[in-house]
């Protein structure tokens, strides 16, 4: 059973990243078997033997390295091959060996295969070399291979070929136009060509076509969108912090420098050299700065009790890892604990590397209680500000440069004197410690002042403190601390340590020393003072913080017992606001979660809003005793400078006109200048820290655990640095961007080749050591390489190459013995053909709808799904839905879950390549998620104007080419055709489903259909009649002029030009009551009505009852009612039934028409004439009241443009069709 | 068009036999596995990257009701009257050690020692001993196995929930649900083989979605979260105005365009989008069934509490979690926030304890009463444990506990654990393990020993290396198997 001890293992180990435990074949069969006349490659067919079966004990790592017996050296290999003789060999031997040594040793789980032992024999037997491993080699140059055959377009295209004859294989031939336009407008810009493009090409028959049709995709600045929507994987781009609280964070500006570098043709070393160390480059620009911006797109933490140093170090070793893996193509994560198992990388080179990384003003916790931006950070502004931030900075220097002269005090006791009795103004607040309860304990001090004793867990709030920075104010107190304290709060304005970033101002004891501090955010926004000596124990001192309000370390002072502190200034860089965030008064003796003063002793506590003199302090210390000091060096003709310059600054700062006008100038000026940088906003950056920090090996990764210190360098693997470079990340990224780097160009020409072929030429892009996948094509990646790294690192250039090849051009057709042969498709005998990515899949249905808003840049957007995200985000309205999925809010916790559903990269660490998977929840996504429903729609609604009176075959040819940029068959047509019919029968028996179908999403509008507001027009057998109902009931009691009925919907002219006409002149409508038509309805009943009996009337319309106004309705009616309360104006309605329609006066101006009910807000006025107009949008269900011309309630927002001629069921119908088609595999996969 | 669509019944089973038998090696045949799987025994394992169990399974299923926040151990199960005898007390520095604490208690002037203020009793035969909180859990005591000797390396949520759910504390590995999926495959082709379900409402520590993500495995084996809404899967539901007839008219459609295609062209990628537009449309009849409580007996809905009618309580949740352990997911987690107490403890647990009880209690009767105890495994636990002194001041009454992540209890009942059983001791001031130390890597260990596999032989390559669910750690906890 276990024993204790296993408790104390040790907190927080971080990455322990080796479980070799049993064998498993990782290595996909070799496409061809080696044969006993094959030569054996050490690099690709021996040392992946050697370093997955082998290194874990006899490789890089000394640690766990058995018996001194190393395979990943040359000379360890030596030793236990003899060339030529496997026989002789003791690594045949053991391998072979039935008996106890033999290896692998059962216990590792770890076995070889036959093929693999055969190998090895094989390659001691052809004389058993040893190579470098082939990524750490600078490539060579490499000569286009000869071939047997005539085929290609460029040298890819021949280094392609060249393989493929050594197979006895041929090329595919070229694809169609129609797929060729497809597949690269999606690669180049991540979106479908438009049908106009398609017939551009197709028109153009030159051989330049394809060409220009490259060309003009990268001049696009889609290409810019497309290239950096893969580069937001690398960067592991969040609109969040992540962890666990996850707030946004503002880093989108660095989402648009990225589109923009890629859209000018960045050059890729720059690319590279400005995000690790722009801020570096010799007098780097702001949009330089700003791509440092990369390296703190780490998650940061702000969960409460965290640990600063665990999470900052954290960061570090992303930054660490992203670098290695984006840039180097290596996995470093190993060498955090232990040096690498595989590779030949130490723990130490893991920490020299982490040291480039290491020398930023950081904190590992953001701020909770305000909204600073972690430091170190850019100001982004905008021209206007810089220009006014340059004219506040003048006028500050000239308000500085107006400084009166120096006050001189002359001497002679009486003078002194004098100076003596000027007073500065009260403190705002002066403690009563008599009056503090609390936990702490009441006493009195050395004077006999009433003091406290603090807990250390109780604060003593006061009702002052909150000071700007641009204002001079002093603290002073009585203290006697107990200890000697590593850290203890005295007094501070803030509301709270690490989880407020400390902004406000503070006192500390730290180790043994007051500090002094004013903060926006701890460490980088900041200024710290610190006594340079330590204050004495258990003994009553004065204590006095005062500051100038000049904004500069210089101007903050400490002052024991009367005197002014020497200090050591450990930060000068505040530049922001020191107020806000909570905790606005100052409290003595505790903070939340840092350490209180504990035990310790305050008295005497004032505050003021002003700088005291130092001539204050030393009185206040000390009154008799210093006056007399003063007074007597007087007498004696002795006054010091230091005294003389106290005694000339009391008066200026307390009895001086000409410096009070002084200062409150230089007050207004610095308030002016400090309120525009509070403006700016600030996004996060690297800025080298004036020291490196000190770094150190960490004893199994653990923060606390530090061993040796090391300093920057490079790993011993790779091309030393050269010697006159800087050993910072601007060095790295010059040692990176060596023409001679083994890896830099590699991994990037690999990582584009991926980006248009699918798979890289390393199809582990993320791992080019020992224990990731050979190149397919070695050659070719070479000379790529160096062509890329010729041609100036000219990723455009890079990118046109990789398309104009004919390799690139191939058709993907693929017969069943090639895929048998090569399923993989590593010998690209054919075209790559795979699920596009989750950005290209949402982003082609926008455009094919219409839909798609092409806005660059700016604050991120939110589109539907993230309503359904885990963390759910109310969704934009308007455009934010339709931008391009590039700009969706990235929320780490809780991203858009469709993209996730697609296979987005999560984006929590920096991830090269993504999965791609199957699931049954892509369907969902696809089918019912509403921005592909909605997009269904746009594409339908857009198909049908444009295609009006045409036949349905004409439309599925426009859906089926829209969506896959070509026609379909025959067949293929009349499948889709079939479909339409089908669902337009189902929607025209099934009206409500049209409605609802149409309602999903907001284009269109069609979503207040839905609302309950619909009006469907009344199926009775009942004519239109006026005043009463078919029973005769709610009679109207009044008289009629004119009332007409139109099958429409007026508008608000036609309303009122209705009001100006004579309201017994008949008019031009579908139906109109006039004195011609008149037909009295014979008197219904005994019922009495009422005294004005003799003015009611009421008309039917007679053959009125077969009228459908379907689509739209208005009422007119010229009416004198005679009373207000019941009466019916139209009616068409069902006595006793639901299905009816009608206008009445039912406590007001009412109208009913199924379940929908509406008022008017105001009624026709009793015994005068008023013209009554009400109309209503059955679709929409807007219904508006008129009365005399003048709208009288109702809804009269901007009326739904849904198109008269539209036929809800068809647009319904073609809808699911598209909608369907979304999902069909050609539209969802690159071929 | 019809005539040309085979269906949803039959329409994909011919060509991926094909593909699999002829392209076994291929891009898809992985992603297809999974769903050519039909209702096999666990222990059959097929449709995992493990070919066969490493040992005969005791449990095929797992349902982990994880109880986020860190519920107060020495107010539920770890029975301490020695701290009731020194409450107000200081934390002695012999026990402390000097150990870690968090930022938030740390800085704190002084540990007063708090003992429970509710009553413990020992239950039922085993005579497990258990807080008065806890009146429904007392009648399953014979049935659980109590770990009182669990201990972590975490001192904060973020990283307890992450390192007890992936094994490490920092994010990018895989959940035990996503390994599990990834060795066993799934039982049922209609559902998804890991589910997640968080009670709704609840404030407390947030949750974020990695913890039941796949790490570094391939994406479809990340836990699938039921919601409590009308959508219990993403998109699931039609939109309005498709109903299922439109729904099956537009596939039709689409597969019959798949199947001119596959004539045209062989293309098992394309055979796998076929198959999962088929259990698409399974999925949408089967997870509205398997969520619909409907058919639960008066007694049973009575046995999990009046909760229970409410959408997204942990009594719904456990009573749905048995109905998908019915339809045999492997792994159902469910989890509950809100032990946070850092203040207020004595109220907050009352209201934790009143919530997640008596379901509970009830999903483990239930198993048992259906049988199904036998092979599912039930686990509940939270990230840590609390601290046995005093978060900021203690004037009496209403107190708080920190974060402890030197021991904490979890209990754990079928598939395999011994039933009334104790395991493991912290001292009298219940503050270190003493005896018997549980290791968050052993208790994984454990469970996946439980479900036939061997932690250390599941691994997955990425990057390079070998990856596992245990990293290079952990022992099965033999003294808890039955």
């Amino acid at each position: 059973m276990k024993s204790v001890k296993y408790i104390v293992r040790d907190s927080g180990r971080l990455f322990c990243l080796i479980s070799v435990f049993f064998a498993q074949q990782f290595f996909s069969p070799p496409l061809f078997a080696l044969q006993e006349n094959n030569e054996v490659d050490f690099n690709r067919d021996v040392k992946p033997i050697l370093s997955d079966r082998c290194f874990l004990c006899h490789g890089p790592d000394a640690e766990t390295r058995e018996s001194d017996l190393r395979l990943d050296t040359e000379s360890g290999v030596a030793g236990v091959v003899v060339a030529g003789k496997p026989e002789a060999s003791d690594l045949i031997e053991r391998i072979l060996s039935e008996d106890e040594d033999h290896m692998p040793p059962v216990d590792s789980n770890l076995s070889l295969s036959a093929e693999e032992i055969k190998t090895l024999e094989l390659w001691v037997a052809q004389g058993g070399n040893w190579e470098q491993h082939w990524s750490f080699v600078p490539p060579k140059k490499v000569q286009l291979p000869k071939l047997d055959s005539v085929w290609g377009a460029n040298a890819i295209d021949q280094f392609i070929l060249s393989r493929l004859e050594r197979e006895k294989l041929k090329p595919s031939l070229p694809a169609t136009k129609n797929v060729l336009l497809r597949r690269v407008t999606f690669d180049l810009t991540g979106l479908p060509p438009t049908i106009e493009e398609l017939n551009a090409f197709k028109a153009d028959t030159s051989d330049e076509a394809y060409e220009a049709v490259v060309d003009r995709l990268l001049a696009s600045e889609r290409y810019g969108e497309r290239m950096t929507s893969d580069w937001l994987d690398v960067a592991r781009y969040s609109d969040t912090f992540g962890y666990q609280v996850d707030r946004d964070r503002f880093v989108w500006p660095w989402r648009d420098w990225v589109v923009r570098s890629f859209n000018q043709n960045m050059s890729y070393d720059q690319f590279l050299t400005e995000q690790i160390a722009g801020d570096l480059l010799p007098s780097a620009t702001d949009d330089q700065i700003l791509a440092t911006t990369f390296n703190r797109l780490h998650s940061q933490k702000v969960e409460g009790g965290s640990v600063e140093e665990e999470f900052r170090v954290e960061y570090v070793a992303d930054r660490t890892h992203t670098f290695a893996t984006a840039f180097l193509g290596l996995t470093l994560e190993c060498a955090r604990c232990h040096d690498h198992k595989y590779d030949p990388l130490s723990q130490k080179e893991y920490y020299q590397l982490f040291s480039y990384f290491n020398n930023i003003d950081e904190s590992g916790l953001y701020s909770y209680f305000t909204n600073s931006t972690p430091t170190p950070t850019l100001r982004l502004l905008k021209p206007e500000q810089k220009k006014k931030l340059a004219t506040l900075k003048t006028s500050l220097m000239e308000v500085e440069r107006s400084r009166p002269e120096n006050s001189s005090q002359g001497g002679g006791r009486k003078g002194i004197e004098k100076v003596l009795e000027v007073k500065g103004t009260d403190p705002v607040e002066v403690v009563d410690f008599n009056a503090v309860g609390g936990g702490n304990e009441k006493t009195t001090d050395a004077r006999g002042n009433a003091a406290v004793k603090l807990s250390g867990d109780d604060a003593i709030g006061l009702k002052t403190g909150n000071f700007t920075r641009y204002q001079p104010f002093s603290v002073s107190l009585s203290m006697n601390t107990p200890d000697k304290k590593e850290r203890a709060v005295i007094f501070h304005r803030s509301r709270a340590w690490t989880d407020a970033a400390s902004r406000g101002y503070q006192l500390l004891i730290e180790d043994g020393k007051l500090s002094a501090s004013l903060i926006h955010f701890w460490p980088g926004n900041a200024m710290r003072v610190k006594t340079k000596q330590e204050i004495p124990l258990n003994q009553w001192i004065d204590v006095s913080v005062v500051y100038d309000g000049s904004v500069d370390a210089a101007g903050l002072s400490i002052f024991v017992d009367g005197q002014e502190m020497e200090l050591e200034i450990v930060k000068n860089k505040l530049t922001k606001n020191i107020t806000g965030g909570g905790g606005n008064n100052i409290a003595i003796g505790q903070r939340f979660r840092d350490r209180g003063f504990t035990n310790g002793l305050v008295s005497s506590f004032k505050v003021y809003d002003r700088q005291l003199s130092s001539l204050e302090i030393a009185l206040a210390h000390n009154p008799e005793q210093f006056k007399q000091v003063l007074l007597d060096s007087n007498a004696n003709g002795e006054l010091s400078s230091l005294q003389l310059r106290m005694l000339a600054e009391h008066l200026e700062l307390n009895d001086s006109e000409t410096f009070s006008k002084y200062r409150t100038k230089l007050k207004s000026a610095r308030q002016a200048l400090c309120g525009e940088l509070d403006r700016a906003t600030e996004i996060m950056v690297m800025r080298e820290m004036d020291q490196p920090r000190d770094a150190f090996v960490l004893g199994r990764g653990l923060y606390s655990s530090r061993e040796e210190k090391v300093s920057a360098a490079t790993p011993s693997v790779f091309p030393a640095m050269e010697s006159t470079l800087p050993r910072n990340r601007l060095g790295l990224a010059r040692w990176l961007v060596d023409p001679n780097h083994p890896l830099t160009a590699r991994v990037a020409v690999n990582h584009y080749w991926q980006l248009v072929f699918g798979e890289g030429i390393v199809r582990t892009p993320e791992d080019f050591g020992s224990q990731g996948a050979l190149p397919t094509h070695p050659e070719l990646l070479d000379w790529l390489a160096l062509d890329f790294v010729e041609h100036g690192w000219n990723v455009k250039r890079l990118m046109k190459q990789l398309v104009m090849s004919s390799v690139y051009r191939q058709s993907s057709q693929v017969s069943d013995e090639m895929l048998k042969r090569d399923p993989a498709n590593e010998l690209l005998a054919r075209a790559p053909s795979y699920r596009l990515s989750a950005e290209m899949l949402r982003d082609n249905v926008l455009a094919t709808s219409g839909l798609l808003i092409n806005k660059m840049g700016g604050s991120p957007v939110r589109p539907y799904e993230l309503a359904a995200s885990f963390k759910p985000v109310k969704p934009d309205g308007g455009e934010g839905l339709y931008r391009r999925s590039l700009y969706t809010y990235w929320k780490r916790t809780g991203p858009g879950p469709v993209m996730m559903v697609l296979d987005a990269s999560k984006r929590d660490v920096c991830q090269v390549k993504r999965e791609r998977t199957s699931s049954p929840l892509q369907a969902l996504a696809m089918l019912n998620g509403p921005q592909f429903v909605e997009a269904a729609r746009g594409l339908s609604h857009r198909l049908i104007a444009s295609n009006q009176g045409q036949p349905v075959g004409k439309l599925v040819d426009e859906m089926f080419l829209a969506l896959t940029t070509r026609r379909p068959t025959g067949e293929e047509r009349s499948v889709v055709a079939e479909l339409y019919r089908t669902q337009l029968e189902y929607f025209q028996a099934n009206p409500d489903s049209s409605i609802e179908y149409l309602s999903n999403g907001k284009f269109g509008d069609y979503g207040k259909l839905k609302s309950g507001m619909k009006i469907l027009f009344p199926a009775n057998d009942h004519d239109f009649r006026l005043g009463e109902t078919p029973n005769g009931t709610e009679k109207f009691q009044g008289e009629f002029g004119r009332a007409s009925a139109w099958g429409r919907v007026l508008t608000a002219k036609e309303v009122n030009r209705l009001y100006g006409v004579d309201r017994n002149q008949a008019l031009d409508a579908n139906w109109k009551f006039e004195l011609s038509n008149r037909k009295p309805i014979k008197a219904t009943s005994n019922e009495a009505i009422g005294e004005n009996q003799e003015l009611s009337q009421s008309f039917v319309f007679e053959n009125s009852s077969k009228l459908k106004f379907s689509k739209g309705l208005t009422f007119e009616a010229w009416v004198k009612p005679s009373r207000g309360g019941l009466g019916r104006i139209w009616d068409k309605i069902t006595p006793g039934g639901g299905s009816g329609l009608l206008l009445d006066l039912h406590g007001g101006l009412r109208f009913i028409c199924g379940s929908v009910v509406r008022m008017a807000d105001r009624a026709p006025a009793v015994g005068q004439w008023s013209h009554l107009v009400c109309t209503a949008d059955m679709k929409s269900g807007q219904v508006c009241f008129y009365i005399n011309g003048a709208p009288a309630g109702g809804d009269f927002s901007d009326p739904v443009e849904v198109d008269d001629s539209e036929d809800l069921a068809v647009l319904a119908a073609w809808s699911s069709v598209a909608n369907a088609l979304f999902n069909y595999d050609e539209c969802v996969t690159k071929r | 068009m019809s005539h040309q669509c085979t269906g949803y019944s039959d329409s994909a089973g011919m060509p991926r036999r094909r593909f699999l038998n002829q392209f076994g090696m291929g891009l898809g045949a992985v992603a297809l596995s999974d769903l050519v799987k039909s209702d096999l025994p666990a222990d059959d394992s097929s449709g995992g990257a493990m070919d066969q169990l490493h040992h005969p399974a005791k449990a095929k299923r797992v349902i982990f009701l994880f109880q986020s926040g860190g519920p107060s151990q020495i107010d539920l199960w770890d029975h301490k009257p020695h701290l009731n005898k020194v409450q107000g007390e200081q934390l002695p520095e012999s026990i402390r050690k000097g150990q870690r604490l968090t930022g938030m208690s740390g800085n704190q002037s002084s540990f007063p020692l708090v003992g429970s203020p509710f009553k413990f009793e020992q239950q039922g035969e085993s005579g497990q001993w258990m807080s008065e909180l806890l009146p429904h859990t007392a009648g399953i005591a014979d049935r659980m196995c109590v770990i009182n000797s669990m201990y972590t390396e975490a001192i904060n949520h973020g990283p307890g929930v992450t390192f007890l759910q992936t094994g490490s504390q920092f994010p990018g590995r895989p959940s035990i649900g996503a390994w599990l999926s990834y060795g066993l495959g799934t039982a049922n082709q209609n559902l998804p083989s890991f589910v997640v379900m968080v009670t709704k409402n609840k404030g407390g520590q947030p949750l974020v979605s990695r913890l039941w993500g796949s790490g570094f495995l391939p994406a479809r084996h990340q836990g699938v979260r039921f919601r409590s809404g009308k959508d219990p899967v993403l998109y699931l539901n039609n939109p309005a105005g498709i109903d299922r007839s439109s729904r099956k008219r537009m596939l039709d459609a689409i597969d019959a365009l798949h199947h001119m295609q596959l004539e045209k062209q062989f293309d098992p990628l394309l055979e796998t989008r076929i198959a999962q537009h088929e259990l698409a449309f399974n999925m949408q009849a089967s997870v509205p069934e398997v969520v619909d409580m409907s058919g639960e007996s008066k007694e049973t809905l009575e046995m999990y509490g009046p909760d229970v009618h409410k959408p997204g309580s942990f009594a719904a949740n456990c009573l749905l979690a048995r109905r998908l352990a019915e339809k045999d997911v492997k792994f159902i987690q469910l989890y509950h926030p809100g032990w946070d107490q850092h203040g207020g403890l004595p109220g907050g647990i009352r209201n934790q304890c009143r919530e997640t009880d008596q379901p509970s209690a009830a999903l483990v009767k239930d198993l048992a009463a259906r049988g199904m105890l036998d092979d599912t495994l039930v686990v509940w636990a939270g990230e840590f444990g609390r601290t046995n002194y005093c978060q900021g001041k203690f004037s009496g009454g209403n107190f708080g506990r920190d974060h402890h992540p030197r021991c904490f209890s979890l209990w754990m009942a079928g598939g395999g654990v011994k039933p009334g059983a104790q395991y493991g001791k912290t001292d009298e001031f219940g503050y270190n393990v003493i005896e018997n130390g549980v290791h968050v890597h052993d208790l994984q260990a454990t469970l996946l020993h439980l479900l036939g596999i061997n932690h250390e032989q599941l691994t997955y390559r990425h990057q390079g290396r070998r990856y596992r669910l245990t990293d290079v750690h952990g022992e099965v906890v033999r003294g808890v198997l039955a």
